[in-house]
């Protein structure tokens, strides 16, 4: 199983490398107007009084704390969400139904190994693919948010704002990874994630429009609530709950259907 | 021993032509043919021996063990090769070979150099850069560098050219001296005649007859094609036996099975050019049970 393990990490190499420096990049890019945004902190506030409170909310605005450091970090960070979660959608979409969309799935499946080998290895290899990216991203940030914004960000609230990225990282990787182990053939996995990502995103949106507490049960976006972990130092229990027993159903649905299935030939 | 035999297996494949009661028994050390037009159900057999797909109905066995059952552990001594290889395309060809040999608990760098000498494979190439030909070298390579004890084949020879596929038959033959069991799919008569020891013939997901390749070409058909000076009459060949008549100008083929002196005489009216009687090959004898 290390064979597919080291093969699938190799084949996946570049695509985390490109993604981890995107994320940086963006974060980097978004703290830089920090100090400008500190400045002028008082004609902002005016000027987004003004918008309307439903507009704010859909956009991560928080009056009373965008201009902290914490509380900007909040707001772009929900982009870099983003991001990172077509980075694992893409990821857990490709892994497994690449093989069937390049035909190579009858090499691999011929070879003297189980099916749940093969999707352990692959997920395992995932799984490594987005630990590598947080953990640039962890150490990176902090000395880019202390270069170029100028500040200091304290670290407990740091690292929990964000380990988010991770754990929605995590829901979108079983998502994928199920679509990934039981379409027989998905012609664009960036259509099936850029789809998806955006769908939970925008539901995200609606929820703070509409302040709709039920929708926050639906997607990851929403389970993580910035201003309540800057002022609480902690997470929301029943929805960190909600997303590990959606993150190990996708996994193990994915192995139970995976197992299963005829592989189409070529 | 059988190494491989099949119960009643039935794949039911959606609106594709599936297979049903299929039983299948190929003996350790044969060289066994299996032939049918495309879409009668070989690949489908194949696969599903290989467990890529499950059977809706009945049973295989490879080595004696259940192939859904025990998928992984028989296919430690099979060595497959589909009929269109693609590979992990940013890969070179070593390592691809090297990823091939990984999931096999025996060192099979020896006989994957050999194989490549063979095969004459350029293993520093990347495999995108590779002709069709190449790309099949390099999946026969895969298919035996562990030295399997069975290997199957689903129309391997595609786009080898005459030599290569010489050289790949020969590969193949010493295999099976050494006591291989090998399992060849194909539609091609010819390269089937020339490899198996016997054949299951498939039509339409059935199998519809095993035979003793000797047996097949022994079978009392004849093939007579003859050419005369004058125009022959139709008449002359209403014959019971004959069959498959067909005329063309002055010349004349078709298949006799009864006394040969009967038709003998009839030929001896002729004028006669040419005359050419034959052992039916394989194609006459296969399109015999596609009539």
């Amino acid at each position: 199983m290390m064979n597919m393990l080291i093969h699938e990490l190799r084949q996946n190499q570049k695509a985390t490398i490109i993604w981890t420096l995107s994320l940086v990049a963006g974060a980097a890019l978004y703290l830089s107007i920090f100090p400008a945004f500190v400045t002028e902190a008082d004609t902002l506030r005016k000027m987004l009084e003004g918008f309307p409170p439903t507009f704010r909310k859909a956009f991560g605005v928080t009056l009373e704390s965008f201009a902290t450091v914490a509380g900007f970090y909040s707001m772009i960070l929900s982009y870099i969400m983003l991001a990172g979660s077509i980075q694992a959608m893409n990821l857990g979409t490709s892994i497994v139904s690449k093989e069937e969309r390049g035909k190579t799935a009858e090499f691999l499946l011929t070879k003297p190994v189980r099916r749940s080998q093969i999707l352990t290895a692959k997920l395992l290899a995932a799984f490594i693919s987005l630990l590598v990216t947080n953990v640039v991203y962890l150490v990176a940030v902090p000395l880019i948010i202390n270069a170029m914004a100028g500040a200091i960000i304290d670290i407990k609230t740091f690292l929990l704002l964000s380990f988010t990225l991770f754990f929605v990282q995590l829901f979108f990787l079983g998502l994928g990874f199920l679509v990934s182990a039981w379409a027989s053939r998905i012609r664009s996995v960036l259509a099936v994630s850029l789809t998806t990502v955006f769908g939970f995103y925008i539901a995200g949106a609606l929820d703070s429009i509409i302040g709709n507490t039920a929708i926050r049960y639906l997607t990851p976006f929403k389970y993580f609530d910035f201003a309540y972990i800057v002022k609480n130092s902690s997470y929301e229990l029943q929805f960190v709950l909600i997303e590990v027993i959606v993150v190990i159903l996708t996994i193990i649905t994915s192995y139970y259907v995976y197992v299963k299935r005829d592989i189409r030939s070529t | 021993m059988n190494v491989i035999e099949t119960n009643k297996l039935t794949k039911s494949c959606g609106t594709a032509r599936g297979i049903i009661d299929v039983d299948l028994v190929v003996e350790e050390g044969e060289l066994y043919g299996f032939i049918g037009p495309n879409g009668a159900g070989k690949s489908t057999t194949i696969r599903t021996l290989l467990s890529l797909i499950y059977p809706t109905s009945g049973s295989a066995k490879i080595f004696g063990k259940d192939v859904v059952e025990f998928g992984a552990e028989i296919k430690e001594d099979i060595g497959y090769l589909p009929s269109e290889v693609f590979y992990y395309d940013n890969m070179k060809v070593k390592d691809l070979l090297n990823y091939s040999a990984s999931f096999y608990k025996k060192d099979c760098t020896k006989r994957m150099r050999e194989l490549v000498e063979i095969m004459d494979l350029d293993t520093h190439k990347r495999i995108d850069d590779l002709s069709y030909g190449n790309k099949k070298k390099v999946g026969i390579v895969q298919g035996l560098l562990h030295e399997p004890k069975l290997i199957i084949l689903d129309e391997p020879t595609g786009g080898l050219d005459p030599l290569m596929q010489q050289k790949f038959f020969n590969l193949l033959k010493e295999e099976n001296s050494k006591g291989v069991t090998i399992l060849l799919s194909s539609h091609i008569l010819g390269e089937v005649q020339r490899l198996c020891d016997r054949v299951a013939i498939i039509k339409e997901g059935r199998i519809v007859n095993v035979e003793k390749m000797s047996d097949l070409a022994k079978s009392n058909y004849s093939r007579f094609k003859l050419e005369s000076r004058t125009p022959i009459e139709k008449s002359l060949f209403a014959l019971d036996g004959v069959s498959g008549l067909k005329m063309e100008n002055n010349s004349v083929t078709f298949m006799f099975k009864g006394d040969i002196n009967s038709i003998i005489k009839i030929v001896a009216s002729i004028d006669l050019l040419t005359l050419w009687v034959e052992e039916p090959d394989l194609e006459d004898i296969f399109l015999h049970y596609y009539e």
